[in-house]
């Protein structure tokens, strides 16, 4: 919802208010072709930090652009706007990387939701260069160290609220911890930032947990169901709470609901233990005792599959969705959430929809021509083999999307 | 091939005979407390002859002979004196009785010799010949459960004929030439969404430019052994999606599309030869459905019933009351959207099946002598978005009713009428909204009601908890009113939905008799053997499925098991791994729950009485020509020592990603980067209260997307606020406007001079705009004149003294830093 009203800052009066968004206006735009180094510079540092570089970063940033014949004086460039240890970087880590972050951890994908421990995690990832395949699975977790600020707590967001707040720099104030420690959780039952608390809040709340597997598809895979519908998959893992025959037509369950389900529920099965707990505030894990959300609805089919304990298997390794590019060193099943985050942050398409993600968050833009899928397609390549740094997706896409 | 697995029943030489507790879990044989009431139309004079020597002659006599003995019924002719077997002679029972046990049989009611050939079309008194086979079934197993009482209802396994799989069309590997006629079809007329390029993609791509992908997705929506049956034509045809405009006219032609669709696929199918079924295969022998064993019915509580409906009849307009108990109250359908499911069931979407009022005035009789009742249905909601929808109703009205079961979203609403209620059987008990009840799945829901507790709801055989205090007395039920399902007797309380059997007692049924009619499920249901002996070296051994059709479209494959008929025989140890159900000669693609079955049957967990089961899990099948021609068998990817995979997935084709052009490469700050660009250029602290109060107001009116095309005139006005706001900030703080703008100070500047502009305007341009010109700003000197003529035209042009000038300050410093140079990146 937008908002058309107008405060004043002390002494303005609205004549001289009105006149100050004409004068705005008046200044027309004039889109160049940016070819000189030092336009090329202001534009890595605009999109990556969100800022305008001062006048020193600009010049030091120009010189390193034009000081190799390739594109290795950029990346330095890039590299130098997102460097950790200086103060002119630190918008990228609490603007940039925090609204890239914040629309996966809520169900509306909206921008607007406060910082919390999954946008956190995300930013102390990136900063630190963790192999970010491991953002679904690992035991870890970021707080902050901030005068002030309440301590971390598993039942509430009150201190990833205060950093947001009062503009704690995340760049310098975060700090790699883990969840187990934390949360309670035993560390075989972490898996990165599905069991955080902002994601638990989110999609393990209510429903049936299936929420959780889909709204990670999108964010992590870049793909939603429909992306991935494939009816020609075993439907014997499909739970009892799916009509077969929804309002007495089995059409749709032949030709849309098993399309679906017969992949997804296989691999939700992963979160059987988790729950959110609306009361408590925070995410609830009951080893070796299946949540009751799995098992509601049993009569709609009462020969479907019953939820024994959280073994997953992905049935997508097969069929049309073998072209997700799912690790060959890994056995396609398992028990739990964190095995199940590695099965999906090491297929190939986890890479590209980072590398896809990072691409719109740079270039303004989804791949649009051979070139931009080329460009794709050698960056990913690049965070594979460069132990899924992030951050040097970052560099890498601001460079080719620098204007030449 | 028969068997004897029952020693009971041992006197049945020549069939098998399983216990149904063994096989299908359903309860005990049904109880007969008392007989129903009846009141036959032409009943002869009361019976003089010899009172009943037996208990199961009693038995006889009351379920059986009772009814049968009017000279409209069989006794017209099956008397003393008529047409043998005389079972209905008036004289003397016991004799009846003799000749009845010839013409029965009590193990399995549904098979007596009396059933069969009335249910044939011997003398039904009926239109429906079905109907009066049931209610014979009926009346037989009332005897029966009597007779054998303590004892479980037998099923006899009988052996199916030995058929192999028969031939069918297969897809090539590539699409042939004939596909270019349904892909262009699809091209022209589906690739709006059905196609990877496409800006609204919807899986499956049968629409994609690229063949391969459209023919890969195209495969499951076409049928070639019959193309009018290909979803692409019944798409189009009976379902009306997205139908197009033929060539040369100017409206959506549904038929006509459908005909030129089944057209094409025809071409491709007549282009293909038909291919045996893969002979290498190791498959099991093939059954249509009625070649297997009948394992519905008997199970139920029917002692109280008054008035059934079990929807056999399939075709007419008339659903018949089968429970035997006259007058019969028989359903007439009407309206513009009522049909017959398979599988046993009507379908309601727009219209009623209402009975007569004079028939209707038996459930007033008769559960106005007991005082208590139930409503019994197995529904199907066809939504949970219905309110005021009424789905069995003995009522006059929106406004009088008897007794209602409505819905209301996810609650079912029980309305009935008694001395603690109104005309309208309000107020009404709903099952609570928390619990979501009534799903749009097929669902047993039964309404009890008892003077002393009132009226309870139980869903799927359950007690829902939701009931009310007391009940009361009926004396103020109406007679005239009509039973009718599916809405209300005035046609203004539409129920979409469908009914597959429909139950009204004259007694509270207990919640056990509820768990019981709930276990016994409805629908027709067979017991299908599929013979394996040729491949596992066990003699008449099969893998069975109990097998329904389970709307019009599928039929249902439960808990399969590995059993011999053979008591005497043992598996050994059988391996059975990726398990297809195969129909009419292929193997759908959609369904196979058990190809990622893997398991063994072993001595140990084989029994001969129940064999063992392979999964407990269930699927469906699509159904393709009916279950009078449908054909199915099993493939195996392994059973025992034979191994060959059924079939493969099909290569994966990875989608042709088309290329579109690329859009502005600038765009505009999102709303944090806003607020932290002019943070940086004025070297003010987000965190100044004043600030922080301007972005909560303005966060999220300003930008959230990099997108140019969606800036809008509001986004500038929050982020005029904004600047200001900083801008403020900036100039009413002493040391940070000194940093800003140096010395001297700014404020005293004299602006009706270029050198008071130059003081105020260049810094703010150095900061902003840096330098040094950069070709992707706006022209500097452009900037700094449009400022100047801002200051000189607007904001001091008649002078501007040193308050004037700070407010001027704040407004030009908020013109510099809210404008495109700042925005655009």
């Amino acid at each position: 919802m937008q908002r058309h009203t107008m405060t004043m800052a002390p002494g303005m009066s609205a004549g001289i208010a009105y006149a100050v968004i004409a004068g705005m206006l008046l200044s027309a735009l004039s889109p160049a072709a940016f070819s000189a180094p030092r336009d090329q510079a202001k534009r890595i540092h605009d999109r990556l930090v969100g800022t305008p570089p001062s006048e020193a970063t600009l010049n030091q940033m120009a010189v390193l652009i034009t000081s190799t014949s390739d594109t290795n004086g950029a990346l330095q460039a890039a590299n130098l706007a997102i460097d950790r240890t200086r103060t002119e970087s630190s918008p990228f880590y609490n603007v940039t990387l925090k609204n890239f972050a914040t629309p996966w951890t809520n169900r509306d994908q909206t921008v607007f939701a406060p910082l919390n421990d999954y946008t956190a995690t995300v930013i102390g990832m990136v900063r630190d260069d963790v192999p970010f395949n491991t953002v679904l699975s690992d035991d870890i977790l970021y707080t902050a160290s901030s005068g002030g600020a309440p301590a971390y707590s598993p039942a509430n967001n009150d201190h990833y609220q205060y950093l947001e707040d009062n503009h704690v720099d995340l760049r310098t104030a975060l700090q790699q911890t883990t969840q187990s420690s934390l949360n309670g959780l035993p560390p075989a039952a972490t898996a990165g930032v599905i069991t955080s608390r902002a994601a638990s809040q989110a999609f393990f709340v209510l429903g049936t947990n299936r929420a959780m597997f889909r709204f990670t598809m999108m964010s992590h895979m870049c793909r939603d169901l429909e992306q991935v519908h494939d009816t020609s998959r075993p439907p014997d893992r499909i739970r009892q709470d799916v009509s077969r025959s929804p309002g007495g037509d089995s059409r749709l369950f032949l030709n849309n609901c098993v399309g679906c389900h017969s992949g997804m529920d296989p691999m939700a099965q992963a979160f059987a233990y988790y729950n959110f707990d609306e009361t408590a505030g925070r995410l609830v894990y009951t080893q070796g005792q299946v949540q009751p959300k799995y098992l509601i609805n049993s009569d709609n089919f009462k020969t479907g599959f019953v939820t024994p304990d959280d073994h997953w298997s992905n049935y997508w390794r097969s069929g049309q969705n073998s072209l997700l590019g799912w690790s060959q060193s890994l056995p396609g099943k398992g028990q739990g959430a964190k095995s199940l985050g590695q099965e999906l942050g090491s297929s190939d398409a986890f890479a590209q929809c980072q590398v896809e993600k990072v691409f719109r968050n740079v270039c303004f833009r989804s791949p649009s021509d051979a070139a931009d899928r080329g460009e794709v397609q050698r960056i990913v390549g690049v965070f594979k083999n460069g132990n899924y740094s992030l951050k040097s997706v970052f560099a890498e896409t601001a460079v080719y999307c620098r204007g030449d | 091939m028969t068997h004897n697995i029952s020693p009971r029943v041992a006197r049945l030489a020549g069939t098998a005979l399983l216990l149904v507790l063994g096989l299908a879990g359903c309860g005990g044989g049904a109880e007969t407390a008392q007989n129903p009431l009846t009141s036959a139309p032409t009943q002869p004079a009361s019976y003089t002859g010899p009172t009943p020597a037996t208990a199961d002659i009693q038995a006889f006599k009351i379920s059986v002979w009772d009814n049968v003995k009017a000279d409209n019924r069989c006794g017209s002719c099956h008397k003393l004196g008529g047409q043998t077997p005389d079972f209905a002679r008036m004289d003397d029972v016991n004799l009846a009785y003799q000749q009845a046990l010839g013409v029965v049989n009590l193990a399995s009611p549904a098979d007596s010799r009396i059933v069969t050939k009335v249910a044939s079309g011997h003398n039904c008194w009926l239109a429906d010949n079905a109907s009066c086979g049931a209610i014979l079934t009926r009346w037989i197993s009332d005897w029966a459960s009597v007779t054998q009482s303590g004892g479980g209802k037998t099923i006899q396994l009988t052996a199916p004929p030995l058929k192999d799989p028969g031939s069918s069309k297969s897809f090539p590997v590539s699409p042939p030439a004939e596909f270019a006629a349904i892909h262009n079809l699809l091209k022209a007329n589906c690739a709006g969404c059905h196609s990877s390029q496409s800006a609204t993609q919807q899986q499956p791509f049968f629409a994609s430019s690229d063949v391969a992908e459209a023919y890969a997705a195209a495969k499951v929506k076409i049928n070639l052994d019959n193309p009018a049956l290909s979803r692409f034509v019944v798409r189009l045809r009976s379902e009306f999606h997205n139908c197009w405009a033929p060539p040369a006219t100017s409206s959506p032609d549904c038929a006509a599309n459908a005909n030129v669709m089944q057209a094409a696929i025809q071409a491709m199918s007549n282009a293909i030869a038909p291919t045996q079924v893969d002979s290498t295969l190791f498959l099991s022998k093939a059954l249509s459905m009625y070649d297997g064993t009948v394992a519905s019915g008997g199970n139920r509580y029917d002692t109280n019933v008054i008035a059934l409906y079990e929807f056999k009849t399939g075709s007419g307009n008339i659903a018949y009351d089968t429970s035997g108990v006259e007058p019969a109250l028989n359903l007439t359908m009407s309206g513009a959207d009522t049909s017959w499911v398979g599988g046993w069931g009507i379908q309601i979407l727009s219209g009623k099946a209402q009975g007569s009022t004079a028939a209707s005035k038996k459930l007033h009789d008769l559960i106005g002598a007991t005082g208590e009742y139930s409503i019994e249905g197995w529904v199907v909601p066809a939504n949970v978005t219905q309110e005021q929808a009424h789905i069995i109703s003995y009522s006059g009205g929106t406004t009088a009713r008897n007794f209602t079961l409505g819905q209301t979203m996810y609650n079912y609403d029980a309305f009935g009428r008694s001395s603690t209620t109104n005309a309208n059987g309000s107020p009404a008990l709903s099952t609570a909204d928390a619990d979501e009840d009534l799903q749009a799945a097929l669902q047993h829901v039964v309404v009890t009601f008892n003077p002393v507790s009132g009226r309870k709801i139980y869903v799927n055989g359950v007690f829902t908890g939701d009931s009310e205090s007391s009940g009361g007395t009926l004396g103020a039920w109406d007679d005239t009113f009509a039973f009718v399902l599916g809405n209300e007797v005035s046609g203004n309380r539409q129920w979409q939905g469908t009914f597959r059997l429909v139950a009204i007692h004259n007694r509270a049924l207990t919640p056990a008799q509820v768990q019981q009619n709930f276990e016994a499920g409805v629908g027709q249901k067979y017991f299908l053997l599929f013979s394996v002996s040729h491949l596992v070296n066990v003699p008449q051994s099969y893998v069975m499925f109990e097998v329904s059709q389970y709307d019009s479209h599928a039929y249902l494959f439960n808990t399969p098991k590995f059993i011999s008929l053979d008591p005497a025989a043992r598996p050994g140890s059988i391996a059975i791994r990726g398990m297809r159900i195969g129909l009419n000669g292929a193997e759908p693609t959609v369904g196979q729950a058990y190809k990622s079955l893997d398991t063994t049957i072993t001595d140990s967990l084989y029994t001969a009485t129940a064999g063992q089961a392979i999964s407990n899990v269930g699927t469906i099948i699509g159904l393709e020509k009916g279950p009078q021609f449908d054909e199915f068998y099993l493939c195996f990817d392994q059973l025992g020592s034979h191994s060959k995979v059924c079939s493969t997935d099909a290569q994966a084709v990875a989608p042709a990603v088309a290329n579109v052009p690329r859009p502005s490469d600038i765009g505009v700050r999102t709303f944090e980067e806003i607020a932290a660009t002019m943070a940086s250029i004025t070297g003010v602290s987000p965190n100044v209260t004043a600030i922080r109060n301007t972005y909560a107001n303005v966060k999220q009116q300003l930008p959230n997307t990099e997108n140019f095309g969606g800036f809008l005139a509001a986004h500038q006005v929050g982020l005029a606020q904004l600047a200001i706001s900083y801008c403020s900030a900036l100039v009413d703080d002493d040391t940070k406007r000194g940093q800003f703008w140096g010395v001297p100070e700014v404020l005293n500047a004299d602006l009706s001079t270029q050198g008071g502009l130059d003081r105020l305007i260049n810094p703010l341009l150095d900061r902003t705009m840096g330098l040094t010109q950069l070709a992707s700003n706006p022209d500097r000197a452009t900037v700094k004149s449009e400022l100047e003529s801002l200051v000189s035209t607007r904001l001091c042009s008649s002078g501007c003294n040193a308050t004037r000038t700070r407010v001027v300050t704040k407004a030009v410093c908020a013109a510099a830093i809210g404008n495109a140079v700042t925005l655009v990146q």
